[in-house]
């Protein structure tokens, strides 16, 4: 073709910033899964617990209120550490559920259907690609953990006075760091698993398998071999343990526990930091060797 | 020809809905011995009309007959019919050889038997030498042959091919229209479905084509072309003398265009009534002395039907 | 090639009765399962469900060396049994082993060639449930029985004495019966569960859930479980700790001549209603 008939030019405006481009994917998948019924109903069973919680630190911190519900006494329950480790427990099941739910089905339909090289044909990292996927993650389980906390942590602030919040600053900071840990465990597995069995249903009941079985097992191993090890591999135990320090709270004592009885130690809090971070290395691993454009068939 | 029931693979006013949304709609339709072509474009019910055929999928309305046998009746049904399918997909881990070789056993044939029938499908489709290769290192070329294999490995009477020609180098898709048109000559029901009209003509027998769902035209391709009315026939003459003969065709009041071609040997007649054109054609000739050297229909295809029936959406020339 | 449609050349025994050739096409469902689905390396999830346990308690049993006593190591088996084997991995592996049959087949776009073969469809769920619960007693078996093995191997003459001279052979083969009970119960749910949801894992943790709250469930309630008939099979009963004991509610459990044939009758409804299920089953495979 001559060159003055040449007239295909390529873009030439202007682009978006680089750091910007993984925020495509969590857009496009936001808005698919806002289509699932049983997403929302997640979602809005998570608000529960802020809801009651909300409702209770109302009622502690306001003695006529109580009266009016007939309520007699000093208060419910003392909002302290505790409080917020018992909420963020049953926040942080809740956010299993949202996890085990999405988190399978948004790396698998990609490799299932060959959509993979779409993304990555274009100046487009896997980096993005797991940060973008990550981030729906991200910010739907911080929308039912941290943040609803931090409100209530605002609240009881504002209802109770300053010096309630600058003494328990360790509160704030647990919240957040125990719960961006628990996300990011949750998260970096369910994209692992997906991204690993390629099969939407398969990666679900993985992650039920993973957090069922395995605490099943660590029980077993714990009753076999008379030792506590086994609770290594439950991660339920695990990020519990971690919350416990991190709120400055004693892990329950077994009412069936004899004195002397291995069994009932606990694991290091330093060694279940390990674990979950190792857990989080090993699933990036498992990324990085399965998210590739190409596939070698032997 | 008159064919009984049982020769016979019929439609009753079948119609199936995917929800609200039309697969096909009140179908009826008798396909006889031969190479049948399915036409339209995407979506216009070509895959539903071949998985009502062979019951993957059932009708909303109506009944489907092959050979006098539906699909209820698996056992009978499954061996007169082959069926290969659009998807591209296989079961995990197999080579080649023992996908087509499993589905012999599921016949209830013997080993030696499934062995022999196994050797002889993919040496027909030319993939002997990398049958023990696994199905998922297979080229899109290579996973279509391995597909026709198992669809005629037992030799069906009837074989719904969907699409067959995909992903087929130049050389295998005619291989394997010179074996669909071999199969169709010696009385097997071959059903095609295809985009590559001018292929798909060359062996047909009779043409569907289809539209949004409907049947807008059946029956010998010949017979289909007569009867679209509102497009006049088109027909290439190469004679000695074109000029001498357009101005005596002009006389002629069924004549509505004669185009001479650019090296003068040649002229292109648009006709209302072809039988009166072939007639006075013999006339003109004798009276002007010209020497005639081809006379050929120039849109007596299915590509051409499809244009005026359908349009030009979904048609590879 | 011919192309008349003549009969294909059977087996004599097989044109003329349709037993043999559904026999026939049966072995062949199985081996084609068995081979596909089972006993390959991508399957390790199921060997480490059935046999983990098995590998923790030989290493008790070469380490133990005199610190545990046989009373202990029995209710310790029966806990691993009742918690472990019944309530997750046999769950879990049946899950996983069942709902491939129908849905693995789906979400690949393989099944439409089972469905285009002579096979009738009923047949296709026999040969299928048949293979799957063959694989799952397989593994969990032997599980059971190393397990079993090794937990009373290491007691020397005085566990020989109660497996082959006390209870110890009883209380294995219960075990197993309960294990294939087990099998056959979840299989036949879990078969028609992968062929009435899009996605069975759904269900499929409601009823995690629910038999793992059996116990503190009323007496009218808990009949509707599975591990409600089966725990009363299991020889050594494991009493409940600590909070599980207070919340524990006591029922009459199931007399062992109602209990299997109400299991496997209920397994056959099951397969009953996934027969029907799949007789007027259309193929159609959406993106996922």
């Amino acid at each position: 073709m001559a060159v003055y008939k040449r007239t295909y030019k390529p873009y030439s405006g202007e682009l978006t910033a680089n750091w910007t481009r993984f925020a495509i994917l969590p857009r496009y998948s936001l808005a698919t899964l806002f289509d699932s019924k049983i997403l929302i109903g997640l979602l809005l069973v998570s608000l529960l617990p802020f809801l009651v919680a909300a409702t209770i630190i109302y009622l502690t911190n306001n003695p006529v209120a109580r009266t009016l519900i007939g309520l007699r006494g000093e208060s419910i329950l003392s909002i302290d550490n505790r409080f917020f480790f018992q909420l963020l427990k049953i926040q942080g099941s809740l956010a299993f559920l949202i996890t085990a739910w999405i988190g399978p089905g948004l790396v698998s339909p990609d490799l299932t259907n060959n959509a993979l090289p779409l993304y990555l044909c274009r100046p487009f990292s896997r980096v993005e690609y797991v940060l973008g996927k990550l981030s729906v993650l991200v910010l739907l389980l911080s929308l039912v953990t941290w943040i609803p906390d931090l409100l209530l942590y605002g609240l009881q602030a504002e209802l109770e006075g300053n010096s309630w919040f600058t003494k328990n600053l360790s509160i704030a900071g647990a919240i957040v760091l125990g719960s961006l840990l628990w996300i990011t465990v949750q998260s970096l597995l369910a994209l692992a698993l997906s991204a690993w069995v390629k099969w939407r249903i398969a990666a679900s009941g993985l992650m039920f398998a993973i957090f069922f079985v395995a605490a099943g097992f660590g029980e077993a191993f714990n009753q076999v071999l008379r030792t506590y090890w086994g609770h290594t591999i439950n991660l339920v135990y695990l990020i519990n343990e971690v919350w416990a320090d991190l709120f400055g709270v004693p892990t329950a004592v077994s009412f069936s526990r004899r004195i002397g009885d291995p069994r009932s130690l606990s694991v290091p809090v330093g060694i279940a930091w390990a674990i979950l971070l190792g857990v989080c290395g090993l699933c990036l691993l498992l990324l990085n060797r399965r998210l590739t454009a190409r596939e070698v068939v032997r | 020809m008159a064919y009984r029931a049982d020769e016979l693979i019929v439609f009753e006013n079948v119609s199936k809905f995917y929800g609200d949304v039309l697969g096909v709609n009140r179908v009826s339709l008798t396909i006889g011995p031969g190479v049948t072509s399915l036409v339209g474009p995407n979506g216009s019910g070509k895959t539903t009309l071949m998985n009502l055929m062979t019951g993957l999928i059932w009708p909303t309305k109506g009944a489907v007959r092959v050979l006098g046998l539906t699909a209820h009746d698996p056992e009978r049904f499954f061996r007169l019919v082959g069926y290969c399918t659009q998807f591209d997909s296989f079961a995990r881990g197999l080579t080649g050889r023992e996908f087509v070789y499993d589905t012999l056993r599921l016949h209830g044939m013997t080993h030696k038997e499934a062995v022999e029938r196994t050797a002889e499908s993919l040496e027909r489709v030319n993939m002997t030498e990398a049958a023990d290769r696994k199905v998922a290192a297979y080229s899109k070329g290579m996973r279509q042959r391995v597909r026709l294999a198992q669809s005629i490995s037992h030799h069906p009477r009837v074989l719904v091919l969907d699409e067959p020609l995909n992903g087929l180098d130049p050389m295998a898709r005619a291989e394997s229209m010179a074996l669909f048109s071999t199969l169709g000559k010696e009385g097997m029901h071959v059903i095609i479905s295809s985009h590559i009209l001018h292929e798909v003509d060359r062996i047909s027998d009779q043409v569907i084509l289809l539209n949004s769902g409907y049947v807008v035209a059946e029956g010998q391709i010949q017979g289909v072309r007569d009867e679209v009315k509102e497009h006049p026939m088109q027909i290439m003459v190469r004679c000695s003398l074109p000029g001498l003969m357009a101005a005596k065709l002009f006389a002629q009041d069924h004549i509505m265009e004669a185009k001479l071609h650019a090296d003068g040997r040649g002229m292109l007649i648009r006709t209302r009534d072809a039988g009166r054109f072939y007639t006075q054609l013999h006339e003109i000739v004798l009276e002007g002395d010209i020497e005639l050297e081809a006379v050929a229909p120039a849109d007596d295809d299915v590509n051409s039907v499809y244009q005026y029936l359908i349009g030009s959406e979904g048609a590879t020339v | 090639m011919s192309s008349e449609g003549l009969a294909i050349p059977m087996t004599a025994k097989a044109a003329g009765y349709p037993w043999a050739l559904w026999r026939a096409q049966l072995l062949t469902i199985l081996r084609l399962e068995l081979k596909r689905n089972f006993f390959k390396l991508r399957g390790f999830w199921i060997y480490l469900l059935a046999f983990a346990p098995a590998v923790i308690i030989g290493a008790h049993a070469a380490t133990s060396r005199g610190r545990c006593t046989l009373e202990e190591d029995t209710t310790i088996l029966a806990g691993i049994f009742e918690v472990f084997y019944l309530r997750l991995g046999i769950f879990f592996g049946c899950m996983g082993i069942f709902t491939r049959l129908f849905r693995g087949e789906v979400i690949e776009k393989s099944l439409h060639y089972y469905f285009l073969a002579p096979v009738r469809r009923e047949l296709l769920v026999v040969g299928k449930f048949l293979a799957g619960v063959i694989a799952a007693i397989f593994f969990f078996g032997s599980g059971v029985t190393l397990s079993f093995i090794f937990m009373n191997g290491h007691f020397g003459a005085a566990g020989r004495q109660y497996v082959f001279g006390g209870p110890g052979l009883g209380q294995l083969g219960s075990y197993l019966l309960v294990t294939v009970l087990a099998c056959i119960g979840y299989g036949s749910l879990f078969l028609l569960m992968g062929l009435l949801f899009k996605n069975p894992v759904v269900p499929a943790v409601i009823i995690l859930l629910w038999e793992s709250i059996n116990n503190v469930l009323p007496a009218m309630l808990k009949k509707l479980s599975i591990i409600f008939y089966l725990l009363p099979l299991c020889p050594v009963e494991v009493p409940a700790e600590g909070l599980a004991a207070l919340f524990t509610v006591a029922a009459d459990p199931v007399p062992v001549y109602l209990a299997i044939p109400g299991l496997l009758c209920v397994s056959g409804l099951s397969l009953y209603y996934a027969a029907r299920k799949i007789r007027t089953m259309e193929i159609s495979y959406g993106t996922d």
